[in-house]
């Protein structure tokens, strides 16, 4: 019985999963991507009151108010007027349905159920529906760049209340309770752990690991100590910099002098552009900082600079003067 | 097999479920060692954190009267009077409420209608550079005349404001002691002088809301002293442990650091949206509107001659700070829930498990990453985050409304 048990488990894993994937809107790679022809967004659809952070990407389990997202992946998306509607499925072609058959509709005002008219929202597209029932529903989104006479659209059928998923992970871990038991009750675990015993006698696993290990500790100690002055990726310009705050402390808004010599001359007249963050917390500086003053001397301003965690910051500066162009990375450890 | 053996088989296997159930648990629950000795690197992030080393108030060249005593008087009065309202019926102490360090309890403000976000502290407030949850104000006071104007909030207009304070005799008399003698208010621009000093004294009342010393103040003391008795006396072993995941393990002062527990600035830290409404923009919007507003450092109502507003002027905006909002102080965590910036979490507890979990975000990109701590760790945090209940630093006077307020009201 349970190998047959085991083979239906198999199928229906199967089947459950190729049914994603229609019309405007796609999963590529882990991301549901919506394509307003070649503006792309990051589509997805919370239902927050029920199932919290759980993101879906078009068939929605429940019918309860839905949160929709596109976040834009092409920068021309946030300047485009995008209107968003959603029609009950009255085409008849349900997964099938395409915007020839959503034009073809009479009365679209009569099977909408949410529209939003056509609004720039420069950062991020969010709308809100309460779903009243459960059913088969177009969604529709329209753009327009410039406001030029062309207009994209995306039209994606999903679902509401759909039940393809609800149950899974549930049904799911019953059979592997089942099979654990399974295999305790036969004795094969049994059998198994007597197996792995004459294999353990045999292993070196562990000093295999140190000797991977440590190269890496000693990279991390080597690369510490700097001196009071950086050079350029390419070597073209070296760096050094006083500060207006001395020690540097977190939270206050301060500027710096930067010293820019090239060849052991200072470097006058150069365009210089900063950028910084923390690596490890995928995040930028607090400020915009940028030049303010060329103090003459190889000496320049740096106004607007601010650090506001403790921890391992990098400060990107690119030069260009004279036709070369080279940029210093500056760490600090606050 | 024969039925012997497999009714031991099967005793065998819920034992083993049984244990295993039981071990899980406990790890979670109970934690025996005790908190190590402090290195000389924490004592030096507990310096940080410690209310002796708060720094004086930072000076506001935008508002000329911040410190002058008789400004703080008009504006203490002021942030009391619901006649400073459309209704005459909401004032500031309305959801500021000084006996909840200043907050409502509630989700959002509930004035004439119900504010967009939940209603933060004031206490410390005057060291931010920016105010209200997304920054969409740059100084105290211009923030002061946003809530007077909005239709949920106070509900007024600044000509009808501008005319009670020219209208009051008591409040006349002062506002003319500050800042000498009240304009004739020909027009818009008359009226908006005016206004913005109604807000510079209230901002001038504010400034003198500052936290006291708490009980972890007390202990962060007695290590700096290296008096290990009095740390054992102030502090439970609990909330030691918890102040040691706060700022080790937990990385919650990445955020939360300074002696006011927060760096001012703006975070995206996943938290759900509120029912009924789409995911909160956060500071991408707000550096819009403090860029448009004409209160602004810049503008022309400051009086920083100078115009040295080097926060505005070098203020970034990006992705990233798609539904970032300004990081609360956590000083004063005592009656102040529910917690975040629509009030969606209830409890300290929760907004601990939220941070454990730190889930994707709705919108944006959440800048926290999971802390895989345990259920009894993250009640050594909560018990930590209680010891800096303490009572204000400020003088019981201003905490109170005047009487001469309450009088008025009495008549009408």
């Amino acid at each position: 019985m349970l190998p047959a048990l085991r083979l239906v488990l198999i199928c229906l894993v199967l089947v459950g999963q190729g049914a994603q994937a229609h019309g405007g809107v796609v999963e590529e790679e882990d991301l549901c991507v919506i394509k307003v022809n070649y503006l792309r967004g990051h589509f997805k659809i919370y239902q927050p009151l029920v199932d919290g952070h759980q993101e879906y990407c078009e068939d929605l389990p429940n019918a309860t108010e839905s949160v929709f997202v596109m976040e834009y992946l092409h920068a021309a998306f946030s300047e485009a007027a995008v209107d968003f509607r959603i029609i009950r499925d009255v085409t008849g072609k349900g997964r099938f349905a395409r915007w020839e058959d959503v034009a073809a509709i009479e009365d679209l005002d009569k099977a909408t159920v949410f529209y939003r008219e056509a609004t720039v929202e420069p950062d991020v597209f969010t709308v809100i529906h309460d779903f009243a029932e459960e059913g088969d529903y177009i969604g529709i989104v329209t753009a327009n760049v410039d406001g030029d006479e062309k207009i994209y659209r995306a039209v994606f059928p999903f679902e509401v209340g759909f039940t393809g998923l609800g149950y899974w992970p549930f049904f799911v871990a019953l059979l592997l309770i089942i099979q654990v038991q399974y295999l305790i009750m036969s004795g094969r675990l049994a059998r198994w752990r007597q197996a792995r015993k004459v294999r353990k006698a045999n292993s070196g696993v562990v000093p295999l690991l140190l000797v991977l290990f440590f190269p890496t500790l000693w990279i991390q100690d080597a690369a510490g100590e700097h001196g009071n002055e950086w050079v350029s990726e390419r070597g073209v310009y070296h760096v050094s910099f006083d500060s207006s705050l001395e020690p540097i402390e977190i939270n206050k808004i301060h500027s710096w002098v930067l010293h820019i010599t090239a060849e052991g001359e200072p470097v006058n007249g150069a365009t210089i552009s900063v950028v910084g963050g923390m690596p490890a917390h995928d995040h930028g500086l607090p400020t915009k900082p940028r030049i303010t003053e060329e103090l003459g001397q190889g000496d320049y301003r740096l106004g607007g600079m601010r650090f506001h965690m403790n921890g391992d910051w990098e400060v990107s500066i690119e030069i260009a003067a004279n036709g070369k162009t080279d940029t210093v990375v500056i760490a600090l450890r606050l | 097999m024969s039925p012997a053996s497999g009714k031991r088989g099967v005793a065998v296997y819920w034992l083993t479920a049984a244990a295993i159930i039981l071990a899980v648990t406990a790890w979670t629950y109970f934690r025996a060692v005790e908190p190590e000795p402090w290195t000389d690197a924490e004592v030096e992030v507990l310096r940080s954190l410690w209310i002796g080393s708060l720094p004086s108030l930072p000076a506001d060249p935008t508002n000329a009267v911040a410190d002058d005593p008789l400004a703080a008087e008009l504006g203490y009065q002021l942030f009391f009077d619901p006649r400073l309202s459309g209704t005459g019926a909401i004032s500031c102490s309305t959801c500021h409420q000084p006996e909840r360090r200043f907050t409502d309890g509630l989700p959002k403000g509930q004035a004439i209608g119900t504010s967009k976000r939940n209603t933060r502290s004031i206490v410390g407030v005057a060291y931010s550079p920016w105010l209200y949850w997304d920054g969409r104000r740059d100084s105290l006071w211009s923030q002061a005349l946003s809530p007077l104007e909005d239709p949920a909030e106070h509900g007024g207009n600044r000509k009808q404001y501008v005319e009670f304070i020219a209208s009051e005799p008591s409040y006349s008399a002062m506002y003319e002691s500050i800042f000498g003698e009240f304009p004739e208010l020909a027009d818009s621009d008359a009226i908006n002088r005016v206004f913005a000093n109604i807000g510079r004294v209230i901002a001038a009342y504010e400034r003198l809301l500052l936290p006291g010393p708490s009980r972890f103040d007390v202990y962060v003391a007695a290590v700096i002293a290296g008096d290990s008795e009095l740390q054992a006396a102030t502090f439970s072993v609990d909330e030691a442990m918890g102040l040691q995941l706060f700022i080790d393990q937990a990385a919650c002062t990445q955020c939360h650091n300074g002696p006011l527990f927060t760096n001012h600035e703006f975070h995206n830290t996943a938290v759900l949206s509120f029912p009924g409404e789409v995911p909160d923009k956060g500071r991408v919007a707000g550096v819009r509107e403090v860029m448009a507003d004409p209160f602004n450092c810049l503008g022309t109502y400051s009086d920083d001659a100078s115009k040295n507003c080097a926060e505005l002027e070098f203020v970034r905006t990006g992705p990233e700070l798609i539904g970032a909002v300004r990081t609360p102080s956590l000083r004063n965590l005592e009656s102040t829930g529910p917690f975040m910036h629509k009030g969606q979490l209830k409890s300290l507890a929760e907004v601990l498990r939220h941070y454990n979990e730190a889930p994707r975000a709705m919108i944006g990109h959440n800048e926290a990453k999971p802390l895989g701590l345990r259920s009894r760790e993250l009640r050594q945090i909560e018990a930590f985050l209680n010891t800096l209940a303490a009572p204000l630093a400020t003088p019981p006077k201003w905490l109170a409304p005047p009487a001469i307020s309450v009088a008025t009201s009495g008549h009408e």
